[in-house]
């Protein structure tokens, strides 16, 4: 049974906000792995180099620029973030939405791990990305939870049908 | 209160505590996948800043001295430099008409591709490193030596894996592609991997993909060692880099001969900037000999 679907304002909001920056921040990265990365704008300071990092070999999966994932991505999880989403009374939505965003907050950890000992660099624009999918993660966690369970309340609901139609010894 | 009343009453208070146990049971389910989150981010980051299982692991171990030797590198005397001038034994760097300047970050990039295992290589590093601490400054630059099983063996040389370097003039991207053991080191990125490939081959050189391969801004390029290793055998880092201030020493003449080559190609890159080093009388007269091709 579907049941009303409530969160506090401040979930749909801020998901939203947060996968529309990252739509900003990946279509830059995208943007800039499409014009060879020459107007990148990131500081070189070695540890900090965004360039050898989104030209690394480390920066494609199966041939597909990261960059160019990133930006999917949000495109596709945005429409699971607008507040008409999160009030959906179809399960499907939700768990979908946590399973995306826990498939992005993993893809970020493979990331981070590539950056920090295989390439030995930091993208600084690429940690605005890995930040803004692993804050989305816990706003989605969040927001999953407090979505309340119509399936607990039908639960509840039956268990006190014996009582009033019956006894308990 | 009549019965139904009362049952009605304890099928609310029910409900409201199955679903506050629920909510708990997702908050606290939601509370545990966020904290597994930030224990992996965190566990990444202490164990990259711990130095453990990095890229550095085939690496030598730094060498006793290093911060002394790499201090004397980036702080050659200009006299010195300007006495030394083109140097003797170096050959030069070649020109080809119709590239296109290497630029990285907005500045002209100097690219070079070598390994920790090559003599050559170690020849090399010196002039580089000498050459662009003018430009800028280099950090973590390590100490290691050629391979003890190949011509010229256990060169004394520096590394510019886990070296950084930094200048307002110059971006610089340095690869060592294996360690002295020939184990893979640095993954260049694509893109000075595609400039490697493309210019360390035919027509620009006969020994496609030889090493030490050194990109001067698209301007000037080195193909191999520019003087000979034997110059540097049997000799330690610290004599090495006491050497090159010494001008009548043959190290000095032969580095300090590549770094002012060097130097003067990257001045053609940056507008002749800084002033008070392309202007200098040392890579003035580098940048003649490059004009003059001998």
């Amino acid at each position: 049974m579907a049941a009303d679907r409530r969160v506090p304002a401040w979930v749909p909001a801020t998901s939203l906000v947060l996968c529309v920056a990252g739509v900003a921040v990946a279509g830059y990265l995208t943007y800039e792995h499409y014009s060879a990365s020459t107007t990148l704008s990131c500081p070189s300071t070695g540890t900090i180099d965004c360039l050898k990092v989104t030209t690394s070999t480390y920066s494609k999966v199966f041939g597909i620029p990261v960059a160019l994932l990133g930006l999917l991505y949000f495109i596709a999880i945005t429409p699971l973030c607008l507040p008409v989403a999160w009030r959906s009374p179809v399960n499907a939505v939700h768990g979908l939405r946590a399973v995306a965003s826990l498939a992005g907050v993993a893809f970020v950890c493979y990331l981070v791990w590539a950056e920090l000992f295989r390439i030995d660099a930091i993208c600084l624009w690429c940690t605005g990305v890995h930040i803004i999918t692993v804050l989305l993660f816990f706003v989605v966690c969040f927001g999953t939870a407090l979505l309340g369970s119509p399936d607990a309340s039908d639960m509840a609901v039956l268990d006190i049908k014996e009582p009033e139609h019956g006894s308990r010894p | 209160m009549s019965p139904s009343s009362r049952s009605a009453e304890h099928v609310r208070r029910l409900q409201a505590q199955a679903a506050r146990r629920e909510r708990n049971r997702r908050l606290a389910m939601a509370g545990a996948a966020i904290g597994l989150v930030v224990v992996i981010v965190a566990a990444l980051v202490i164990a990259k800043l711990a130095g453990g299982g990095s890229s550095n692991d085939n690496a030598t171990p730094p060498l006793h001295g290093a911060p002394q030797v790499v201090a004397k590198v980036a702080s050659v005397p200009a006299s010195v430099l300007d006495s030394v001038g083109a140097g003797a034994g170096v050959t030069l760097p070649k020109h080809f008409s119709g590239v296109p300047p290497l630029v990285s970050g907005g500045k002209p990039e100097v690219l070079y591709m070598g390994g920790e295992f090559c003599p050559y290589c170690a020849a090399t590093r010196w002039g580089v490193a000498v050459s662009l601490s003018r430009f800028g400054t280099f950090s973590g630059l390590g100490l290691t030596s050629s391979a003890s099983n190949d011509i010229f063996p256990d060169t004394a040389t520096l590394t510019f894996h886990g070296a950084s370097y930094s200048s307002s003039y110059v971006t610089f991207h340095g690869y060592e592609l294996s360690d002295r053991n020939h184990q893979v080191l640095d993954t260049p990125p694509s893109a000075d991997q595609a400039v490697f490939q493309k210019y360390d081959a035919a027509p620009y050189t006969s020994t496609a993909g030889t090493i030490p391969f050194v990109d001067l801004g698209g301007r000037y390029f080195l193909f191999g060692s520019a003087f000979d290793p034997q110059i540097l055998q049997g000799l330690t880092h610290l004599q090495i880099a006491d050497d090159l201030a010494k001008p009548s020493s043959p190290v000095a003449r032969a580095v300090d001969g590549e770094a002012n080559l060097m130097t003067a190609a990257v001045c053609q890159t940056t507008g002749q900037q800084p002033s008070s080093v392309c202007s200098s009388s040392g890579v003035k007269a580098a940048a003649a000999r490059l004009a003059s091709g001998g």
